[in-house]
């Protein structure tokens, strides 16, 4: 399983991967109307309480968005909130719709990407290192 | 006063016109460009003899309801129907307005159907008691606030705005000229704003719905995200 990095960003490489596919990325972010009826297609969303971070609009925008709103410029802090957003929050089921019809998912599996190319990835509860095995094998939690 | 009013009743209305058409042509191409064609998967129909038997009675009718309540009408059917009300009121008012079908006869000699005044008014007051909906639901639904930002403000405003003052001009309420020349200034900036931002809802949604492949779509679907 890959460690989590810890050094600084490479603000670089996000933008040279934020740019790969700007125009499709971009159209997919201007197209979007902050309507919100993309929330109630979203098992997640609909199983936490309604929590609105689950909502396929806000995982995009608060992803990728702030990506491309800050041209890359962002501390390992906000990406490891993206990081929550990205892999905790979405399960990439394609079962959001949009009234638009962007490709949620796509969005996101891009941020994804791009967390990935800085060392940030999803820890899920049972995987090596992840918090429950850690408590099941009684070791200190990592990385997390 | 009287500057400003001749400049947006002329070369802005001309400036304002060019940016529109050319700006949402751009976007169209943007559309184009970063999608591609997608190989259409050969589904041969199914024979006749293996089809199932066709839904009957009853049964047919709970297809029918659970169908109907997957669909936007069916789970949101208040934020539908003000949706669909409040676009047409916003295309139907501007182009069948008597004020506006005079002002292009006297310009070019064209003549367009028109709707009785009190009918573009009842629609004028709609379109704004819509806007108002549409702020309100921003402002109080956590979701729905949790994503808005400046822009989505901006634009409600933008959109209401010419509205706004075209009832007020056409009552003559306040200064007359004042509101005619607010008027035509607020469609002027809405026509410049469509192309730049979520007012190109516009294009996108025909766009994107009629021609990428989904099970939501209306038309082709033969063009995709991926490449």
């Amino acid at each position: 399983m890959p460690e989590h990095k810890r050094g600084p960003v490479d603000e670089g490489k996000i933008r040279e991967l934020l740019g790969r596919k700007k125009g499709r990325m971009k159209l997919c972010l201007t197209a979007c109307a902050s309507c919100g009826l993309c929330a109630e297609s979203c098992f997640l969303f609909m199983s936490h309480d309604k929590d609105p971070r689950y909502m396929p609009s806000y995982k995009m925008v608060h992803s990728l968005g702030r990506l491309y709103r800050k041209r890359g410029k962002v501390s390992r802090g906000q990406l490891e909130e993206m990081k929550e957003l990205v892999f905790k929050n979405c399960a990439l089921c394609g079962r959001c719709y949009c009234p638009f019809g962007i490709d949620i998912p796509n969005v996101i599996a891009f941020a994804r990407a791009i967390l990935r190319s800085q060392g940030i990835y999803g820890m899920y509860p049972h995987s090596v290192g992840g918090p429950e095995a850690e408590r099941r094998d009684g070791d200190t939690p990592q990385g997390e | 006063m009287q500057t400003v009013y001749e400049l947006a009743r002329g070369p802005l209305v001309w400036v304002s016109a060019l940016i529109f058409v050319c700006g949402i042509t751009v976007r169209a191409l943007q559309f184009l460009f970063v999608t591609s064609r997608k190989e259409r998967a050969f589904c041969p129909a199914r024979p006749a003899d293996e089809a199932p038997p066709a839904a009957m009675g009853d049964e047919k009718k709970i297809n029918m309801i659970v169908r109907f309540q997957n669909t936007l009408l069916g789970r949101n059917p208040v934020m539908a129907i003000v949706t669909v009300v409040f676009h047409s009121a916003l295309f139907i008012a501007p182009l069948l307005a008597l004020g506006h079908s005079l002002l292009i006869y006297e310009s070019w000699g064209i003549s367009l159907p028109r709707l009785p005044d009190r009918l573009i008014d009842v629609l004028t007051i709609i379109l704004l008691a819509c806007a108002f909906f549409f702020l309100m639901r921003r402002l109080v639904i956590p979701r729905v606030r949790s994503i808005s930002g400046v822009q989505d403000y901006l634009v409600l405003f933008l959109t209401a705005c010419p509205f706004l003052t075209g009832f007020f001009a056409y009552h003559q309420w306040f200064a007359y000229k004042t509101a005619l020349t607010l008027h035509m200034l607020a469609g002027e900036t809405m026509l410049i704003a469509i192309p730049f931002s979520k007012i190109g809802h516009l294009v996108f949604f025909f766009f994107v719905r009629g021609l990428m492949g989904g099970e939501y779509g209306f038309w082709r679907g033969n063009r995709t995200w991926s490449q």
